[in-house]
């Protein structure tokens, strides 16, 4: 899978390299719109990482450029803007998610996961890993061929941590990926643990293995 | 207003004692000078007779035995002059005088005054002294009159003071009470300079033109402040990223020991704190640019499910016994982003700031919002909405929630408030 990053903040973007690489993800860097726009015309990519604010143009413009040129790429647009402007006219103009600085790796780890499997298998949306099936469409999931009922928020804590295979994943991520902007707001993210819990209890008895392991004092990571 | 009077009422005392005194002053004057024309006029009018009288007898000659005759009876006729003859040859000359007689008619008693002229005269060459005397208002009368005159006239021009002085606060100070309107609903946070009207009296004009200078200056600062804080927060957020990502690679390290580990949770914590500050830095600068235009109606019972069913992971967690109580259908008019906001930061406040196994309540009825939560003792209501002004010793407290409620409440009209009753806190919002 290859992701092109356009971040102008060169540290911040060797850290998602850093991150992704580790996903099996080969990414490429461009550090401002005139690379950016270089490398869309020579490459195709599954993914995109967007930085809005760009030394010498708009990421804005860019998109418009990918949707001029018919390019597949999914796009994810990072912004320190935080601006629901921007956010609605980039979704319109194409892009596949927004997602605000700053964020977990994590999270944007999950974006990506879920953006690429959007455009590649747009009709049968289904993970597969050692016998447990997961369709995303259907948001449901099944160990064996024995169904198991989770709840929503089970669920989208199940494809975080599939989009974060091996990765830790602090207790502070987790929480923002439940509950959004609500979770900056609020320190105490001890209801993770409970939803976390419940997950591995439901896998468990439905005779999985044991891919989710507890970090101590940190937090949680999907280990296979 | 205590011992506070308009501004016109202290000239008008002063006025006032002024012309008191100068009045008074004239009584005397007016008293004197009159007296004096009285007194010249009559002296005049005296030696008038007298020339008449001279010469009448010279067109007309007597002789001497019918003389003596003719006076006695004109002298008991009793008209004011009389005709003596002169025996004493002293030939003095004329000499004027003021006397004060009883009236022998009136049926009170009642003192006259007369001014009298004695002068001699010769009659067949016969010496005579000749007295002639009238009648003179008499001094104390003129005081009196002139001083109820006085009086009644300084009364008139009391009353003319007090209606001209009401006029002219009336006009006159037309445009000074405009500006003053205008300068007491003059609000800061929104970016309206005032528009004086134009006077064309020089003082008001100057007042105007000063406090027009004043006004321009405080909303430039108040707008560099802003965009000052808008710039800052933005800045702060690509640094703010990097420690986020850096935190989390650093997660990844296989060989992080345990304390370590704790470590990089506390560093998490107080980043996601400082995180919250700048992000509601940012939002509290985006409000008050009226960055949130679009409006729509929203359903307020439907928006407060929402928050809550986000929120109940919280509200669970802590083992909060929650309330809601919403029976009436409201519909709001208004930016959607900015009402969740709202919601959210007060049951947010109610979560963060309330007794371990307390209570938190929702209702909503008659177009109040009204959320309550347990708390061990009143809040400061003058300082409770104001940035950063509780002592946040929660770490999870990032000082401008309610600063946010409170503005996007101005933003709108709505009424905001605050209290505590039976260890209850209640913040109320009137829609």
């Amino acid at each position: 899978m290859k992701i092109l990053i356009v971040e102008d903040e060169k540290e911040l973007a060797h850290d998602m390299v850093n991150y992704l690489s580790g996903q099996s993800y080969i990414c490429e860097l461009a550090h401002n719109f005139h690379q950016a726009v270089e490398k869309i015309n020579l490459y195709n990519y599954d993914c995109i990482l967007l930085d809005l604010m760009l030394p010498d143009g708009s990421g804005l413009q860019l998109l418009e450029i990918l949707k001029q040129q018919n390019k597949q790429e999914g796009v994810i647009i990072i912004s320190a803007k935080n601006s629901i402007e921007d956010k609605v006219q980039g979704l319109q103009i194409g892009a596949d998610d927004y997602l605000a600085k700053p964020f977990h790796l994590s999270e944007l780890a999950a974006r990506i996961y879920s953006v690429i499997r959007r455009r590649q298998f747009a009709n049968t949306n289904v993970i597969e890993q050692n016998g447990l099936v997961v369709d995303i469409q259907a948001k449901t999931v099944s160990l064996n061929n024995t169904p198991i009922v989770l709840t929503k928020k089970e669920f989208d804590l199940l494809l975080l941590f599939l989009g974060n295979k091996n990765k830790v994943i602090s207790k502070s991520a987790l929480a923002e990926h439940l509950s959004g902007d609500i979770a900056d707001m609020l320190d105490n993210h001890d209801f993770v643990y409970a939803h976390v819990k419940n997950l591995k209890k439901k896998l468990a008895e439905a005779g999985g293995e044991n891919y989710l392991k507890t970090v101590y004092g940190t937090g949680y990571k999907w280990e296979i | 207003m205590g011992n506070m009077s308009k501004l016109l009422n202290k000239p008008f005392k002063a006025f006032t004692l002024y012309a008191l005194i100068i009045l008074v002053c004239s009584i005397p004057v007016y008293v004197f000078v009159v007296d004096y024309i009285w007194l010249a006029e009559l002296d005049e009018h005296n030696q008038i007779i007298k020339q008449q009288i001279e010469k009448g007898f010279e067109k007309t000659p007597i002789d001497a035995a019918e003389i003596d005759k003719l006076l006695t009876f004109y002298n008991s006729i009793g008209q004011g002059t009389k005709i003596t003859p002169d025996n004493s040859f002293a030939k003095i000359t004329d000499s004027i005088y003021t006397i004060t007689r009883e009236n022998q008619y009136a049926d009170e008693l009642e003192i006259d005054r007369f001014r009298g002229l004695l002068s001699y005269i010769t009659i067949n060459g016969k010496p005579y002294k000749v007295t002639i005397e009238t009648n003179v208002e008499e001094t104390d009368e003129t005081l009196l009159a002139i001083a109820t005159i006085t009086i009644l006239f300084f009364i008139f021009m009391v009353l003319g003071f007090i209606i001209l002085n009401k006029r002219i606060a009336k006009k006159i100070w037309q445009p000074f009470r405009n500006t003053l309107e205008k300068l007491k609903v003059f609000d800061l946070t929104k970016h309206q300079a005032i528009e004086f009207e134009k006077t064309d009296i020089e003082e008001f004009e100057e007042l105007n033109t000063e406090l027009s200078k004043v006004i321009e200056k405080n909303i430039e600062a108040f707008n560099q402040q802003k965009i000052f804080i808008e710039n800052a927060s933005h800045e702060l957020q690509t640094p703010l990223a990097l420690l986020k990502a850096k935190i989390d690679l650093l997660l990844q390290n296989q060989e992080l020991t345990d304390a370590q580990s704790q470590i990089i949770t506390s560093i998490n914590s107080s980043l996601s704190r400082v995180t919250r500050i700048n992000k509601n830095l940012l939002l509290l600068a985006k409000i008050e640019n009226k960055q949130f235009t679009d409006s729509q109606p929203i359903q307020l019972a439907q928006l407060i499910e929402e928050s809550t069913e986000s929120l109940a992971d919280y509200i669970n967690q802590k083992g909060f016994v929650f309330d809601k109580n919403i029976n009436t259908q409201l519909i709001v008019n208004c930016n959607p982003i900015l009402l969740e906001i709202l919601i959210n930061n007060l049951l947010i406040n109610a979560i963060q700031h309330n007794t371990s196994s307390g209570k938190i309540g929702i209702e909503l009825s008659n177009g109040i919002l009204s959320i309550h939560n347990t708390g061990y003792k009143a809040l400061n209501t003058q300082t409770i909405f104001k940035r950063f002004s509780q002592s946040s010793t929660t770490t999870a407290n990032s000082g401008l929630g309610l600063a946010i409620a409170k503005e996007i409440c101005n933003g709108y009209g709505w009424k905001i408030a605050y209290a505590y009753t039976n260890g209850l806190h209640y913040f109320t919002v009137t829609f």
